[in-house]
């Protein structure tokens, strides 16, 4: 028989589900060989960036990192800003940040489940999800002032207190969403066609997971219970009652169970804080627009929706930074861990297996 | 088969029933909120020019001009990132965030918001 050159199909920049990512698929026939990843389409140099402004000023720039989840990314500067400045957020600022932080968990998760059903070919889980992704923005807007970019933490707090109606605003945005968290158990989760694409496909076993350095839903999805919340508690999730949700298998369809349950997991964190949180300041009056930093080096991680959001940064006298490294969760996964699934998969899956890992292109090139 | 099963589809019927979610958007815009971030507002009056909005803008969007001798915050709003850290740092509270978002124009011109420009709101 004669020997036939490999097909290289293009997924992606411009491809409906791969976003702004680009990956060249060798193929043989039906069966991908081999996959190249080429990120880069969005690079944005956000770690020279952040040299040039200040403490203060690098706030609204990390919320572009990754645009579906901007507090996660924020959450983890101001922590690793806070510790180089040497100044501490007051107990109010702590469970405000805890709170949008979750709200930002629940929104990327959300947005996952519509994104993943569109690329599936199922849309009315996409409309639907899309749908109660507003409610969320709408709060976003009334207590940060910005739809999808809130800028809203700084280093020593927040930049204004929880409206008074905050309360009710979440309890009818949560009644709605723990209806609709039925439908989509009903029209993506049980629906057969979703299981069919994703179940035993894209499997990870536990160590294969660590080597690759998945973190986040896509680890809990192989059995481990690996949660910074838990783990290395910051801001204030250790005076705060949740479990780690975690799933047995490790295929595509346990990843995105992962995600499901955690929407509800955030939803009891978020009630829970707002009974526990407390009055008085909501932000430290030491930290003015150009405080200096002391000569000091720290690296903080924090649990972001897709995994662990790490920032290296080192100060010296000034008031910018004179080195900052940012940790994206979705590097690995997209770089790492999507080669290696892919990889004598077939080119029906690739979808599946890429969405199932959660990735933003955004988050990868930086 | 199972009944129920077969019936299952038929449950999202009640969706024909609801309102849409969508909006149509010329017609009913959603309200705007309270302390949005949109473009911003000057008060010339109470402005007292000391550059603090033009050295705290992480886009360097604003640039103090001469205007009615003395100086005043000048915005480019195509460089502008709508954080608000401007508004929040004006210690007199000259400047403010409004919820005024339909600031498109035709040419690049129509971005650039000179004091005067900046002082009126729509």
């Amino acid at each position: 028989m004669m020997d036939l050159p490999f097909f290289t199909v293009p997924f992606g920049p411009c491809h409906p589900s791969s976003g702004h990512f680009h990956a060249s698929l060798k193929l043989d026939g039906e069966r991908v060989v081999e996959v190249i990843p080429d990120p880069g389409y969005l690079h944005r140099g956000f770690e020279k960036l952040m040299e040039y402004r200040t403490f203060l000023q690098n706030s609204p720039l990390v919320d572009r990192i990754c645009i579906l989840d901007p507090f996660a990314a924020e959450l983890g500067y101001v922590n690793a800003a806070e510790r180089v400045l040497e100044i501490e957020a007051p107990e109010r600022g702590k469970f405000i940040r805890t709170i949008m932080a979750e709200l930002g968990r629940i929104l990327s998760h959300i947005t996952w489940i519509g994104v993943t059903s569109m690329v599936l070919g199922l849309d009315s889980g996409c409309k639907i999800a899309w749908g109660d992704r507003e409610p969320i923005i709408r709060i976003n807007e009334k207590v940060t002032g910005g739809r999808i970019y809130p800028c809203y933490f700084i280093p020593g707090g927040v930049r204004r207190d929880l409206p008074g109606t905050f309360p009710e605003m979440i309890e009818n945005v949560f009644d709605r969403l723990e209806k609709n968290i039925e439908q989509y158990d009903f029209l993506v989760f049980n629906n057969e066609s979703f299981r069919l694409r994703m179940e035993n496909v894209g499997t990870l076993k536990t160590q294969e997971a660590i080597d690759l350095g998945a973190t986040g839903p896509n680890l809990r999805a192989t059995g481990l219970k690996a949660d910074l919340r838990k783990d290395d508690p910051y801001e204030v999730y250790d005076q705060l009652n949740f479990d780690t949700v975690t799933q047995k298998k490790g295929d595509a369809f346990s990843r995105g169970l992962c995600r499901r349950f955690e929407i509800e997991e955030s939803m009891k964190i978020i009630r829970d804080a707002l009974q526990k949180i407390p009055g008085g300041d909501f932000k430290n009056k030491d930290f003015k627009p150009f405080t200096k930093a002391k000569e000091k080096e720290t690296y903080f991680c924090c649990e972001s929706a897709r995994g662990e959001q790490c920032y290296h940064m080192v100060g010296n006298g000034t008031n910018k930074p004179y080195r900052a490294k940012v940790r994206g969760p979705s590097f690995s996964h997209t770089l790492e861990e999507f080669p290696y699934l892919a990889k004598n998969s077939y080119i029906a899956d690739i979808p599946a297996i890429y969405w199932s890992l959660d990735p933003c292109p955004a988050d990868v090139d930086r | 088969m199972d009944l129920k099963k077969l019936l299952q589809p038929f449950k999202l019927e009640k969706n024909l029933y609801k309102k849409p979610m969508t909006l149509v958007f010329p017609k009913e815009a959603l309200p705007p909120v309270e302390n949005y971030r949109g473009r911003q507002l000057l008060n010339i009056e109470t402005c007292v020019g000391c550059g603090m909005c033009s050295r705290v803008c992480p886009n360097d969007a604003i640039v103090m001009v001469e205007f009615n001798d003395k100086k005043c915050p000048q915005i480019h709003l195509g460089k502008c990132c709508f954080c608000g850290l401007c508004a929040e740092n004006c210690p007199t509270g000259a400047l403010e965030m409004t919820s005024e978002i339909f600031i498109a124009g035709y040419d690049r011109s129509f971005a650039l918001y000179d004091p005067e420009k900046l002082s009126k709101s729509e």
